[in-house]
């Protein structure tokens, strides 16, 4: 299924996965916690699908036992002594719960992360920051398309060079190293004179004249404003909260969270309605478009 | 091909600044947060850090209308780290990437170093995975590449393949292993302590020591070719040097 959420403006998506990680990084919350952690891991497997459970039982779920593991080894706060390790140094409750909740909270950024990577694609990002920082995002845009296109010359390169007998796949080890070595020098000596070929063709359309568009142009049409608007009242709504104490959560000396109350249920409410707004946006499409096909 | 001197051991006011942004602020930055944010809010630390490392790249391009020539050759070398990088992803911290800052570094001066640093940090996170490590990756490749700048520029740091390799080495055992385990430590624990960045350097110490040798490895067979091909570029071309 195609990701609702992407077609919408770049700032859309930038100030929700913005808000989302900021938030996501400071509330250790466990109900908080809890609603970005479900939110982040359902939105990245709808962007990213079968990967992203893969990766997750395979890195997350390690590194979170061993972040859990790693805390209260080297922090001895809490007043909940469980038992002592072997050098004398005690083991608490409190440590080992925070342990937790910080590597719930680091797999989570993670998982925002990734889909802010699925989401935000180099020309969205470029089209937002290349008026503040043209010459950054420039640059930025030209090495991601560089990458591939190095990987691409080296084996023409390669293929000319096998021609002569040159090839990496030919003589004895140290002869293959020597020719890969050289194959990397001719890679470079391309690159330089080609870029400066580039650069030159680049003076001759117009860089860094004024008023110049962007390779994609994205209208902010009225359903991005809704949806703006919507993202800016819940952030305010949890902000609001935040300054009032309602998420705040304090591992040491002894766990104290704070009380709920109804004040806070609806910042629970705003930070879940937050989180799971993509996925929302994507179940509501998909729906919309069942509606329209039954009609045909 | 004879070595040219740099003639002008100045530095100018535009790397004074940026010299003391990065070896002063950033580092003042973290400390602030270990000592009085009590290290709980080291994803906020990080953001900072990223954003000063974006600003002497603001101090050098966006002030001045760059050429499109400087712009490409920096994006051509931080293309040639990420390209190393991922073609040496089977062989952990086995990689050139340092390599390649250093000697951008040295023949471009030490803000195209810290560009090409972070920019290959960067967008080579594009292709590995982003997460909160990518400033810390950032600050440490530019910031070698920065500090190679000036040490050649001061006359410390010859083009010699002898001398890159020594401080290739030793700039990536102790800058880049010194920042990055005290950015791990403060991405895996939440509270700072002695005892805890201690084990990390322990931890660390062979991933480092492998990364060290990478580093010096490829010095000694790339820089000599590619500090010839990048000077030979320069003259062509008449490149970031005459501009100033």
């Amino acid at each position: 299924m195609k990701d609702a959420f992407s077609t919408f403006h770049p700032i859309v998506n930038f100030a929700y996965f913005t808000g989302v990680i900021l938030f996501g990084m400071f509330f250790l919350h466990p109900i908080l916690l809890g609603i970005a952690m479900i939110s982040a891991f359902t939105y990245s497997v709808m962007l990213n699908g079968k990967r992203t459970i893969r990766i997750n039982l395979f890195y997350m779920i390690p590194m979170m036992l061993l972040m859990s593991l790693l805390n209260p080894a080297f922090n001895h706060e809490g007043k909940t002594i469980l038992f002592y390790l072997k050098n004398g140094n005690p083991i608490t409750l409190e440590s080992i719960l925070y342990g937790i909740a910080a590597a719930c909270m680091f797999v989570t950024v993670i998982l925002w992360f990734s889909c802010y990577n699925a989401v935000m694609t180099s020309d969205k990002f470029i089209y937002l920051f290349g008026r503040i920082i043209p010459s950054l995002s420039l640059i930025l845009s030209m090495v991601l398309r560089f990458v591939p296109r190095y990987a691409a010359q080296i084996k023409v390169i390669s293929k000319a060079q096998k021609c002569i007998g040159r090839d990496v796949s030919q003589g004895n080890i140290l002869r293959r190293a020597k020719n890969g070595i050289h194959i990397v020098s001719i890679m470079t000596t391309w690159a330089l004179e080609n870029a400066i070929e580039t650069a030159d063709s680049m003076r001759s359309r117009g860089y860094g004249l004024p008023n110049r568009t962007s390779f994609s142009l994205f209208c902010f049409d009225n359903r991005d404003k809704a949806v703006l608007t919507v993202i800016m009242g819940l952030v305010t709504i949890v902000l609001a909260g935040s300054a009032a104490g309602e998420n705040t959560m304090r591992f040491f000396p002894s766990i104290k969270a704070a009380k709920v109350s109804f004040s806070a249920i609806i910042v629970y409410c705003a930070y879940l309605i937050l989180c799971i707004l993509p996925a929302f946006i994507n179940i509501m499409e998909g729906v919309k478009w069942r509606h329209i096909e039954s009609k045909i | 091909m004879p070595e040219h001197k740099p003639t002008d051991k100045r530095m100018s006011r535009r790397t004074l600044l940026a010299a003391i942004l990065i070896l002063f602020i950033i580092p003042g930055t973290i400390l602030f947060g270990v000592f009085f944010l009590n290290d709980r809010k080291y994803y906020f630390i990080s953001l900072l850090i990223i954003m000063y490392t974006m600003l002497p790249f603001v101090m050098v391009f966006e002030n001045r209308k760059p050429q499109a020539r400087e712009l490409i050759i920096i994006a051509v070398l931080a293309a040639i780290a990420v390209a190393g990088r991922a073609a040496f992803f089977m062989l952990p911290q086995f990689k050139p990437v340092v390599a390649v800052v250093i000697i951008a570094g040295v023949c471009f001066g030490g803000e195209a170093g810290f560009l090409v640093g972070a920019v290959a940090g960067f967008v080579s996170n594009f292709f590995f995975g982003q997460g909160p490590w990518t400033p810390w990756q950032m600050f440490c490749f530019g910031i070698i590449g920065f500090v190679a700048g000036i040490l050649y520029k001061k006359g410390i740091l010859k083009k010699t393949r002898l001398s890159l390799c020594i401080f290739g080495g030793l700039a990536t055992f102790i800058i880049y292993g010194g920042i990055i385990n005290i950015g791990s430590l403060l991405m895996f624990t939440s509270q700072f302590s002695w005892k805890a960045l201690f084990a990390t350097y322990i931890s660390g110490f062979w991933f480092d020591i492998v990364h060290a040798i990478a580093t010096a490895f490829f010095l000694y067979i790339i820089s000599q070719t590619m500090i010839e091909k990048l000077d030979r570029i320069k003259i062509k071309y008449g490149l970031i040097e005459d501009v100033n």
